[in-house]
């Protein structure tokens, strides 16, 4: 098909390049430059897709960000993407779109049914309807409703697209590359500012693109065009087109998406799709521009009804008729610009303006050129279904209340002003209070909030001259404020036509006898009627009003529907549109992809992964890993066919009776020194520590303000004033910035330092009955036995050269030691333990076996200690000083942390011994009982205790002091489990701790 | 001026812990641990800078508008 | 009171709609009232409904500073769900779950509740554990639960990331299939529309500007639109709490906070289920519209301020990715900021205070939503009988000083960590 509305000469597409593309399956040719909007209009194709609600036709309404109709599904480079404003895709060789919402078709749409039931389903009717019978909802009406909500279809497989962030800091952001822009980035950058120039748009230029004006001698585009040649070649000046600054956060951020190679036909390697700008900037000049608004008519939304900016745009950008008998309907002189740029190239438009007799340059100039003029005349309803043929006109009278005799003539699309509203977004989402200028009808910003200062059009200004004027000396005054630069920049000679006041008119009223709908939200399908019922029913505030009608809520975010409806709710209520007040603009301005916001940090990259230095000694030995925290720990070692449960068990029943070795490296570290150390631990545990001697460790619990244990682990003393503590895997962190807290703000007179040396050691537990003859081997020159080396004692020493510390702490309940090598030491040392062990049947342990080894032995861990937990619950009250103070003891007092049944762990086996009892499982008294059944507590942790060969738990259970002995039940209905379990001392095993100090 | 994502917040810092071996009354010791004014407007928080020098600093800030009027350091008085 | 109806609609087609009644009316306060409900929220509203319903007290007005529903009961992500483990929420949720079922009906309102079903998945055995832990709860409890593993997960929510590349694989999941979301606004304007229909004074843009007490008894309120003499006084005011806090000189065991949530641009349906990320904090549903409804962390620190900040909503969406990873694909729509009131351990307070007459309701955290129901329920109940009742008997604001905390996550104090 031959583009039959495309100018010869006009534009700034390259006729050089033409590019096919298919849209709904059929093949098309544009030009490079075009947007898929342009290259379809160029083509005639104005039906793109279908409402929201009333599946009515749509077409195109705008140029860009503001688009409400023309959303639609993209294929590029194998993916596809939902919610495409046409507008704003470039076009490129191959692209691929379909319409959205609609079926079978967009030219025949089975949902259009919805356009006849209207009257049926007026704003809210869902919340008045769709109640019986009960089940009904859920089953049948709102699967319907959800087939027919939605636009476009999102692939649920895996992104390919690539998406990164940059983080800048800036003297002045300039968004928006229209007059005000360039004016201002132009004195800023002249004056030594470090400048960021954003334009959303691929071209820069803004308005200067499309109005007939004369900068300095040269045309606006001339002028834009030199403007932006220097900017680019300034190294202080950053100059982004296709980039969007949607939000304006705390303390002067702003961030801004790139779009990098949405107008490419795939994304080049090693690039991304889009980029994510976080910019700090000292100033912020918001050069946003205006967006033109509708006037409401009847049937306002039918393809070809589109705004007269955007028809002009079409022209001058893309070369491209939106018409070829056009219609003009305006309030003010912007109509005309579009009338007379339809002249210049051979269109004879109609206009119509509201204004009774109104005088300016710009009219002057129509009528000179023969353009047909009605004055006090308005479209009351476009004709057409799926692309206007006709208007019906008529005669309004001086009040805008009464219309004249209906007229109908032809005419193939119908431009629309009805003046222009600031793009205030920024500014209000900056924390800037807007207020209505009643001149202008629109709001535009108040007092500055942050450093925004708002130019041009978005500030409510529309004349050129006064727009570079305040945007040079804006520019200037805020540039000389940071570089102490005054570089004075003459100003050019501006040529602009004066414009006449606008007509404060944006509605026009339904013929007698007439339902046409009047369109307010285009894309949500919201009407004049929706609003009036809204409010006939109470809902008065203008969030209900939008809440109850969906009004703005749609993807263009209302950019041409708010203030329509504001006025509406205004004239309704009788009250002023400042009164009535907008709803609150909240970032993003435009939609903005996810992926983009994300950034680098998917799929595996998520979050850190973090791995001990023997990493790759337990990859290579089989081990399958756990995540801890963000930690990868080896769970088991897979010998063979080996179940998870027969490697755990095989490696802690080796523990027992041989030697294992596991790697704790996890473990978190800190490094604590000062004078004042033994008073910090004797602080923050709720055991006594002043009295520890150097080359002893001790076991110590820690506790919130609120009595709830924080973490447990050994604090060693290395020398007179240096301790080393170990904190859980999980806790280090916080324990870190616990003791940092009481350091730095509460105690800052104890005289400690406290540092993370997580990463600095490597660790290894060597445990069981051979440990000790190990050990020996590994140091051949110190005294191991029970009296060198006792329980709890400490050691430095050389391990074949590799500096070591040795401490005889254990987690297993098994004779053991925990050696520590600086990190590069520790895969060599994990390999000297594996060789020297080897005698003595080593074998590397998992977290698994490390479980259950500590579970038969009653040791705590995580599960008990679940932050829900004081020391008695674990049996861990007897580290709890009656003499000193410490972090959380007040707390201990209260009452039901005292009470006598309070909860307490206990040990529990199956009756029968064999079976197993899951985790998470609780006990009650009786099986049978109604519910809810009241629970006695609840299963912690499992193993199979490979001393005792049957199955063990530990379990918090209230009164547990008094349950020994006790015959209860525990129940897991999730896997449909009633075991009868005796209730058992928590020390499974070696009960008096003989093992440890053997 | 360094990123929010370094920072750590620490809750309210006029909330001053008890002295150590001393008799807390159970009002006291719940406004410690537990009772918060939390207004809006100017407040005086915690914050750590967990992901760079790890030290604690007292910022006052409004909680209203998330302006920032000052910051001081650990041990600094408060104006 | 007209009813709604398919009936109804029809008949009002013919008549363009012109003559639908006020959902609610706009009254002048009164100078005198039995009970005064201080906030129009969802919580408010539901109180004064029961009220007058249950206990029939209808000498009753809400007094909301701006527009009714515009607080979090219009702010949040929909999610209605009784999967606690501890029994003082359990018990409560599921009480409440039992109102959501018939609440249309109940209140002549389309209220659009789904149960659709909440998932939380589990990223470990440690955790899939914790979840069985609580799923048993939930059954001992009455509340319908499964545990799903890997597969069935697999099998309900197949665009979830089962793929090689991912940083924390799915173990499994706990469900709650009875669990699911409701229409948030209408909820509000339900609840408003029946308490107008029964004698409520739905008072808007009318602030609270002090109270009169005498002997350690509620006299009266003071208002932007003038003072108010009233017997009973229920504050209600999430977030507000500690600000009308400050007016009778108490100070709670909340701190305000917080919370971003926001929607993708629609898409047909993709998504039937809620779920919930389990190696961070992330939830998603999609709504009826078609809009992919997503939340996660606070912002975490002190706010009154509806605005946050993007560096937590990227870290939110993050993880949504980490979950779902083809929501890369959509784009962020909406975005807002709704303030939360932070109780330090997690559970709300529903009580009598020191002062005669005056009722507390607050420490909703981000669970008020799915509470609506219950919280007004037993907030009528406690207001009319002058006792709590046995559901909200945990929730007492002296469970801090005795010990007897309700802390499901178990974190402390520390409420702006989530």
């Amino acid at each position: 098909m031959s583009q039959n509305f495309r100018l010869e000469n006009v534009g700034f597409i390259n006729r050089d390049k033409k590019l096919s593309f298919k849209f709904n399956g059929k093949k098309y040719f544009g030009y490079e430059g075009d947007t898929l909007a342009s290259a379809l209009l160029a083509n005639g194709v104005h039906l793109v897709g279908r409402s929201f609600k009333y599946h009515r036709p749509r077409g195109f309404f705008g140029a860009g960000v503001d688009e409400p109709y023309a959303v639609v599904q993209l294929y590029r480079n194998n993916e596809t993407e939902p919610n495409v404003k046409a507008t704003e895709q470039e076009l490129f060789e191959g692209l691929e779109a379909k319409s959205v919402n609609c079926w079978p078709s967009v030219n025949f749409d089975i949902g259009a049914i919805n356009n006849f039931l209207k009257i049926f389903l007026p704003a809210g009717f869902y919340y008045k309807t769709f109640m019986w019978p009960k089940s009904f909802w859920y089953r049948i009406y709102e699967p319907f409703i959800r087939k027919a909500a939605g636009l476009g279809v999102v692939s649920t497989k895996h992104d390919k697209e690539r998406y990164e962030h940059k983080y800048e800091y800036c003297d002045l952001l300039i968004a928006g590359s229209g007059p005000s822009g360039l004016a201002s980035a132009y004195a800023a950058a002249k004056n030594g500012a470090s400048v960021i120039l954003a334009e959303d748009k691929p071209r820069f230029g803004g308005t200067l693109l499309t109005s007939d004006v004369n900068i300095g001698n040269q045309s606006g585009e001339d002028w834009a065009n030199s403007i932006i040649s220097e900017l680019k070649e300034m190294p202080n000046v950053t100059v982004k087109n296709r980039s969007q600054v949607f939000g304006y956060y705390d303390h002067n951020m702003l961030v801004m998406s790139e779009k990098v190679s949405d107008h490419l036909p795939k994304t080049k390697k090693y690039h991304p799709k889009q980029r994510l700008w976080y910019i700090r900037a000292k100033e912020v000049l918001i050069s946003s521009g205006s967006i033109e608004r509708p006037i409401v008519f009847g049937n306002n939304d039918t393809p070809g009804v589109m705004l007269s900016s955007a028809a002009k745009e079409y022209l001058k950008v893309y070369g491209v008729l939106v018409g070829k008998n056009p219609l003009v309907f305006t309030n003010n002189d912007s109509g005309y610009e579009t009338a007379i740029e339809f002249k210049k190239n051979g269109i004879n438009a109609i206009v119509l303006d509201s204004r009774v007799n109104p005088q300016s340059e710009i009219i002057d100039e129509a009528i000179n050129l023969g353009i047909k003029i009605k004055f006090s005349y308005v479209v009351v309803a476009a004709q057409g279904y799926k692309k206007v043929n006709s208007a019906d006109i008529s005669k309004i009278s001086d009040d805008k209340k009464q219309l004249g005799t209906i007229e109908n003539i032809k005419c193939d699309c119908i431009c629309v002003s009805g003046f222009w509203t600031p793009t205030i977004h920024l500014a209000s989402q900056s924390g800037n209070k807007t207020q209505f200028k009643e001149e202008i009808d629109a709001f535009v910003p108040g007092v500055t909030k942050q450093n925004e200062t708002t130019l041009g059009a978005a500030n409510g200004v529309f004349t050129l001259e006064e727009t570079l004027k305040s945007s040079f000396s804006a520019g200037q005054d805020l540039s000389k404020k940071i570089t102490n630069n005054d570089n004075k920049i003459s100003f050019p000679n501006v040529v602009e036509k004066k414009s006449s006041q606008h007509d404060k008119f944006w509605c026009v009223p339904l013929p007698k006898g007439k339902s046409y709908k009047r369109f307010l939200d285009f894309q949500n399908d919201v009407a004049v009627s929706d609003i009036e019922i809204a409010l006939k029913e109470g809902y008065r505030s203008i969030e209900h009003v939008k809440r109850y009608t969906t009004l703005g809520m749609a993807t263009d975010q209302g950019k041409t529907s708010n203030l329509n409806g504001l006025q509406l709710v205004s004239d309704i209520e009788n009250k002023v549109v400042p009164s009535v007040g907008h709803t609150t603009f909240r970032p993003p301005y435009t939609p903005i992809s996810i992926g983009a916001i994300v950034g680098r940090e998917v799929g595996k990259h998520s979050k850190p992964t973090r791995k001990s230095p023997m990493h790759s000694w337990h990859e290579k030995h089989n081990a399958v890993f756990v995540d801890a925290g963000v930690w990868l720990r080896p769970r088991y070692y897979k010998n063979g066919n080996e179940t998870l449960f027969e490697a755990s068990k095989r490696e802690a029943k080796n523990v027992r009776t041989n030697v294992g070795v596991c790697d704790v490296t996890t473990l978190g570290k800190i490094d604590i020194k000062g004078p004042d150390a033994a008073e910090l631990l004797n602080r923050v545990y709720t055991n006594a520590w002043l009295k520890l001697p150097v080359g002893k460790a001790r076991y110590g619990v820690m506790l919130r303000e609120d009595g709830i244990v924080m973490d447990d682990g050994t604090t060693t003393r290395i020398s007179e004033n240096h301790y080393h503590m170990t904190t859980t895997t999980a806790q280090a962190a916080n324990v870190l910035s616990h003791l940092e807290y009481y350091l730095q703000l509460v105690w800052p007179e104890l005289n400690v330092n406290v540092v993370s040396t997580t990463e600095q050691w490597a660790g290894a537990a060597i445990a069981g009955p051979k440990s000790r003859k190990l050990l020996q081997k590994l140091f051949p020159d110190i005294d191991v036995s029970n009296e060198g080396l006792p329980f709890m004692g400490y050691m430095k020493s050389d391990l074949f050269g590799a500096k070591a510390r040795i401490f005889r702490i254990s987690f297993s309940g098994e004779l053991a030691y925990e050696i520590n090598v600086e990190s590069d030491n520790g895969n060599f040392m994990w390999e000297k333990i594996i060789e020297m062990g080897e005698e003595f049947k080593i074998q590397p342990y998992g977290t698994e076996a490390l479980s259950t080894l500590r579970i038969e032995m009653g040791h705590v861990a995580g599960s008990e200690l679940d932050g829900r937990t004081i020391p008695y619950d674990t049996s861990l009250e007897g580290l709890v000083s009656k003499k000193k103070d410490f972090i959380g003891k007040r707390s201990l007092e209260r009452k039901a942390f005292t009470a006598n049944d309070r909860q307490k762990i206990v040990g529990v086996v199956p009756l029968d011994k064999k079976t197993s009892i899951p985790e998470g499982s609780h006990l009650v008294k009786d099986a049978q009982a109604q519910l809810p059944n009241k629970k006695l507590g609840h299963i912690s942790a499992s193993c199979w205790s490979v001393e005792h060969d049957n199955p063990f738990s530990l379990a918090i259970l209230k009164d547990g002091k008094n349950m020994i002995g006790e015959k209860l039940f525990v129940m897991s209905p999730l896997k449909n489990k009633i075991i009868p379990v005796e209730i058992v001392s928590s020390h499974y095993v070696d009960p008096k701790g003989e093992r440890v100090r053997s | 001026m360094r990123s929010q994502n370094e920072f750590s917040y620490g809750g309210d810092a006029s909330v001053k812990r008890p002295e150590l071996n001393q008799e807390i009354s159970d009002q006291d010791w719940d406004n410690f641990v537990y009772n918060r004014k939390s207004l809006r407007g100017k407040h005086l928080e915690l914050w750590q800078h967990i992901s760079g020098c790890r030290q604690w600093i007292k910022v006052e800030r409004d909680t209203g508008t998330h302006e920032i009027f000052n910051t001081y350091k650990a041990d600094e008085a408060s104006s | 009171m007209q009813n709604y109806s398919i009936f109804n609609l029809i008949k009002n087609a013919f008549t363009n709609h012109q003559n639908w009644d006020l959902a609610w009316k706009d009254p002048t306060p009164k100078k005198e009232y039995d009970v005064v409900i201080i906030g129009g929220g969802g919580h408010g509203l539901a109180t004064a409904y029961y009220l007058a319903k249950e206990h029939n007290i209808t000498n009753v007005a809400i007094i909301e500073k701006g527009w009714i529903g515009g607080g979090n009961v219009g702010r949040n992500t929909t999610i209605i769900r009784s999967n606690y483990m501890h029994d003082e929420n359990a018990l409560f949720s599921e009480f409440g779950m039992n109102l959501w079922r018939k609440m249309s009906q109940d209140l002549n309102y389309n209220v659009m509740f789904s149960p659709r079903g909440i998932i939380n998945l589990a990223h470990s055995d440690a955790q899939m554990n914790a979840y069985a832990r609580r799923g048993n709860s939930m059954r001992l409890n009455g509340i319908d639960a499964v545990l799903l593993n890997r597969e069935q997960v697999k099998e309900i929510i197949p665009m979830a990331d089962f793929s090689e590349n991912v940083r924390f694989p799915i173990f499994g999941g706990l469900m709650q299939p009875s669990a699911g979301t409701a229409r948030h606004d209408a909820v509000a304007w339900g609840y408003a529309r029946q308490a107008d229909s029964m004698g409520v004074d739905i008072i808007q843009n009318c602030e609270v500007t002090g109270f009169d007490l005498s002997a350690g008894k509620i006299k009266g309120i003071r208002t932007s639109r003038g003072d108010i003499k009233v017997k009973k006084v229920g504050l209600c005011v999430a977030g507000s709490t500690n600000i009308l806090a400050e007016k009778l000189n108490m100070t709670l065991p909340i701190e305000t906070h917080l919370l971003q949530a926001c929607v993708s641009e629609p898409v047909k349906p993709v998504l039937d289920r809620v779920v919930t990320f389990g190696a961070g904090h992330f939830y998603i549903s999609q709504s009826d519209k078609g809009e992919m409804v997503m939340g996660g962390d606070l912002d975490g620190y002190n706010s009154y301020a509806q605005r946050g900040n993007l560096p937590t909503l990227q870290h939110v969406l993050t993880e949504g990715i980490a979950m779902m990873p083809f929501l890369s694909k959509l784009k962020m729509l909406r975005t807002w900021g709704g303030i939360m009131d932070m109780s330090m351990d997690g559970s709300p307070i529903i009580d009598k205070t020191h002062i005669d007459g005056l009722y507390l309701n607050c420490g909703w955290c981000y669970g008020g939503f799915k509470a609506t129901p219950a919280s007004g329920w037993t907030f009528a109940h406690t207001i009319a009988q002058d006792r709590v009742h046995e559901l909200n008997a945990g929730f007492s604001l002296n469970r801090f000083s005795t010990g007897h905390l309700i802390d499901e996550k178990g974190l402390g104090t520390k409420t702006w960590i989530s």
